[in-house]
């Protein structure tokens, strides 16, 4: 079952190049309400992509931040500064003169031996993740459950529901970063800077291929594969990428080197996949990732002149590609009032997905991503090679 | 290509079975200012690549719809002279810098610190005979070996005065207007004749847009132009020459006005692709197109209103809406899907974006500059008191352009010109401002039937074959292309040679680079008349366009 963000809550998430940029969009859907098809030059060749420009994580906050009962999680600065000598705290801070960005390399080597807690994070023992403990939640219901108990591939956890009011939902990840500030939508800029990264630099670029169309806008057998592209965005002067762009694919020893694929429908212009494993590549806050989202599932509403998309991504999310990223947020941890050790510990108690058949301990956790997506033309190589992933 | 152009040569010999070619008188001698691109042309092909122009030069009129044509009447302005003088200058100091002086001085001085006259005249010797496109008179050689004998003695620095003697020569008439120089014609005693040397001019501008090579000039020097059997040689290499695609490109520039291109703007809301990189990708997009279509292929002149043939980068590809092979922005080869829309060159993103307002299409705009542009008719201006507020009103229930214009026409002050534009203009409503296909405009579904002249079609296609089919369309490119080989609109007197023209591309099989080659060989080409004959003029060969019957 897949639930739908609530548009206002989306909306405020967007920053503000992305309103500039669907603000130009719309004045050109005023001008011209063009419906998906043939002639609008969305589908080729039985086919449309789509480049993602923005990955958010789905983060639901309320005005008060109820959700977050015992405020923001005890950033790593702070507790490096608490666990200075109170003599030695003015030196240490320049008189609160030395920014927390400025003062970060001494305070993640916090460790007993000075070691450096983020790429470390095991060497403390800090204050507990402030987890989030509100009732809704954006996402899905991945497991299919709604009691939140134990499955052959999952561990015990708590559901959410989501503002509609669909039970079931999961999305421990939320449960995770929700009450580091760094992840908020009105402070953090973990996943803004990790976008904005992507976009200037054409590193990680996410493209998103739907095959097999019959019907753009009505469809129920579609193939949809996710592409790591290669060429540099092409955008607009308010950095919105320009849509129908052509892209390269990655590719390793004439392979694609990403291209797991899903089965999905499109109805009402709305594509809605099955699920699946989909390696999604990665790049943000100076970090290449290459997670492997399991059970992956992509609701993407497409604009009805084709040119760009929203949607939600759903899944289990690699625990060990989580913490590795956040290990090397480097300067973006200081300024996002996050703790490494604490987010670790958290991550791998909150871990809600693939338990190992070792330790039963889970290895994933549930997510959301809310994500932004402009029209493109995907450059596949010749012959085609694809691997299906299907649950 | 070569051997196109040498089959194409042939095509010719075995034409002169045909029509005889009608005389002209000429006109009078007369000047005409380099172009700006001519001016960069020359400094490349004299001095090498490494040197560009920097700096904008006063503007031509465009006169009898062309460019050229206008470059008979350019003068220079003050303010002008000063951006020729700063541009000679800085080409000046950079032949002689020191990167650049052993290549481009024939030369050393004795003494770097001191004038040199015999190497500065040798320089002169070689680089002006390229710079005015004759031998330096022997006045002209000694001013500026004398100048840069006194730069070099003040500044203690040869290569200094050599510089400023150069910037000198580079803003002289004689560099800067292509002047048509006569002789005594040794046939008729009473009569004038082109030098060798201003036909060498009047050619190389024509077929290459740039200065006469060396050996264009050493047949000058030596008469050979003079002789039939001369100029055919010297035509024939210069046909299968590289240089020819500048020529054609130059014409058709020209022809298709696309300089106004340089200055075309779109709302970057109403239509965020519109980039000047896309800008600068149609307009060549559209060069390309032609001279491939032309010279490469040597394909029928009214094909390319058809053509869906042309090149794509990953720029144009974005507001074309198709993949391309390429994602580095390099051209491509591409044609057009037939479900596209698009045949000719009439319908890519060049002449839609160019001849639409910011914001929008303009059906009027498009229209005119069919007739003005591709059929050489004339299309009057609008009256100053024009109410457009029916067209414009944005509570208007009307949706389409269509719908629009025709509300607005009901004035019968708007009606007769309107007549005259809109069934072509509304043509390419399925594109819209900025030269994107679409369907609909407001919700509304577009009608883009036409006619021309009567001839009734469908959508763009359709008019690509009514172009294709129209006599006016080969007979404005004749025309055109004739006022631009001679730099002046074709007179009454012209109108015999015209037509043979025109005869001439049919039974060439309208291939322009036989026309170009046949203009380049007639006697009409470099005929003068005596400087008091008074002409009659043709009007451009525009003929006012009349609505459709």
């Amino acid at each position: 079952m897949y639930s739908s963000v609530a548009p206002n809550l989306l909306i405020k998430r967007l920053n503000k190049r992305t309103w500039a940029a669907i603000a130009a969009t719309a004045a050109m859907q005023l001008w011209s309400t063009t419906a998906i098809t043939a002639d609008t030059g969305a589908v080729h060749d039985r086919r449309m992509a789509f480049v993602v420009k923005d990955w958010y994580n789905a983060i639901y906050e309320t005005k008060f931040i109820d959700e977050c009962p015992e405020g923001m999680t005890i950033a790593n600065d702070e507790i490096w500064w608490r666990g200075l000598p109170v003599k030695d705290r003015p030196a240490a801070t320049g008189e609160g003169m030395i920014q927390a960005l400025n003062r970060a390399g001494q305070a993640m080597a916090r460790g007993p031996k000075g070691e450096n807690v983020c790429l470390e994070p095991w060497v403390v023992q800090d204050p507990p993740n402030h987890n989030v403990e509100g009732k809704y939640s954006f996402g899905v219901n991945i497991d299919g459950t709604t009691d939140g108990k134990a499955t052959a591939k999952t561990c015990a956890h708590e559901n959410f529901t989501h503002p509609d009011g669909t039970s079931g939902i999961d999305n421990q990840m939320y449960r995770l970063v929700g009450c580091t500030f760094g992840w908020r939508k009105n402070f953090g800029t973990i996943d803004m800077n990790a976008n904005e990264m992507r976009n200037t630099s054409g590193l990680g670029m996410i493209l998103i291929d739907v095959s097999e169309i019959d019907d753009p806008r009505n469809d129920d057998d579609v193939t949809v594969t996710f592409y790591r592209g290669v060429d540099q965005w092409v955008q607009d002067s308010g950095g919105a990428p320009l849509p129908f762009q052509t892209y390269n694919i990655d590719m390793v020893d004439g392979k694609p080197r990403y291209g797991d694929s899903v089965k999905g429908k499109i109805k009402d212009g709305v594509l809605q996949t099955g699920t699946g494993d989909v390696r999604v590549p990665f790049y943000g806050n100076y970090n290449f990732l290459h997670p492997l989202i399991k059970d992956l599932s992509l609701r993407l509403e497409i604009s009805e002149n084709g040119e760009k998309a929203t949607g939600l991504v759903a899944g289990y999310y690699d625990l060990e590609e989580f913490t590795y990223y956040v290990g090397g947020l480097g300067a973006a941890a200081p300024v996002n009032g996050v703790n490494c050790p604490t987010l670790v510990k958290a991550a791998h108690e909150l871990a809600d997905g693939y338990p190992d058949p070792k330790t039963g301990k889970c290895t994933a956790l549930s997510s959301a991503f809310e994500i932004l997506a402009y029209a493109a033309y995907v450059r596949l190589p010749e012959p085609k090679t694809q691997k299906t992933a299907q649950n | 290509m070569q051997k196109l152009f040498i089959g194409a040569l042939a095509a010719i010999a075995l034409a002169g079975c045909g029509p005889s070619e009608p005389q002209t008188k000429g006109a009078p001698p007369d000047m005409r200012r380099l172009t700006e691109e001519q001016y960069q042309n020359i400094i490349a092909d004299v001095f090498g690549l490494p040197l560009e122009v920097r700096g904008r030069f006063d503007p031509m009129q465009r006169t009898d719809g062309l460019e050229i044509v206008g470059a008979r009447n350019a003068r220079i302005t003050p303010s002008g002279f000063e951006r020729f003088y700063n541009v000679a200058r800085n080409i000046a100091e950079r032949v002689v810098d020191a990167e650049h002086r052993d290549v481009l001085v024939p030369c050393a001085p004795v003494n770097v610190a001191a004038a040199d006259d015999e190497c500065a005249r040798k320089f002169f010797s070689q680089t002006g005979r390229l710079l005015y496109r004759r031998p330096l008179t022997a006045p002209e050689s000694d001013f500026f070996v004398k100048a840069a004998h006194d730069g070099a003695t003040t500044r203690k620095d040869f290569y200094r005065g050599l510089g400023m003697s150069l910037a000198s020569l580079l803003v002289t008439p004689q560099f800067l207007f292509v002047s048509d120089t006569t002789e005594r014609d040794p046939k008729n005693v009473n009569a004038e004749r082109l030098t060798a040397h201003a036909k060498a001019s009047r050619l190389s501008f024509f077929m290459w847009n740039t200065t006469p090579d060396e050996a264009l000039l050493t047949a000058a020097d030596s008469g050979e132009l003079n002789s039939n059997d001369g100029l055919k040689r010297q035509v024939e290499r210069m046909a299968s020459s590289p240089h020819m695609e500048g020529g054609v490109r130059a014409f058709f520039s020209d022809f298709l006005s696309l300089a106004d291109f340089d200055t075309v703007e779109k709302d970057p809301i109403i239509y965020p692709s519109f980039t000047v990189d896309l800008a600068d990708d149609a307009k060549e997009q559209m060069l390309r197109t032609i001279t491939d279509h032309l010279l490469v292929r040597n394909q029928d002149y009214r094909e390319l209103f058809t053509t869906r043939q042309t090149f794509m980068t990953r720029n144009l590809a974005r507001v074309y809406r198709v993949p391309t092979e390429r994602t580095d922005n390099a051209w491509t080869p591409y044609e057009f899907p037939a479900e596209q829309g698009r045949a000719g060159i009439q319908s890519q993103i060049a002449l839609m974006a160019l001849y639409a307002y910011p914001g929008r299409s303009s059906a009027v705009r498009r229209g005119r500059a069919v007739r003005e542009l591709l059929l050489c008719q004339r299309v009057p201006d609008p009256p100053g008191d024009v109410d457009f507020s029916v067209f414009t009103d944005p509570n208007s229930p009307n949706k389409t352009a269509r719908e629009r214009l025709t509300a607005h026409r009901t004035a019968p002050a708007c009606a007769g010109c309107h007549k005259i534009t809109d069934p072509i203009g509304l043509t390419f409503e399925n594109f819209d401002g900025a030269g994107q296909y679409r369907t609909t405009e407001n919700g509304a579904a577009i009608d883009a039937s036409g006619d021309l002249d009567g001839v009734k079609y469908d959508g763009a296609v359709g008019l690509a074959k009514a172009l294709h089919d129209d006599p006016a369309t080969a007979s404005c490119a004749v025309n055109r292309m004739y006022s631009y080989a001679l730099g002046r609109a074709a007179s009454n007197d012209d109108k015999a040679f015209v037509a043979y023209l025109e005869e001439s591309f049919a039974s060439d099989r309208y291939r322009i680079t036989s026309l170009i080659q046949r203009i380049a060989l007639s006697d009409a080409m470099f005929a003068i008349a005596k400087p008091d004959g008074s002409q009659s003029a043709m009007n451009g060969g525009a003929a006012v366009a009349s609505a459709a019957p």
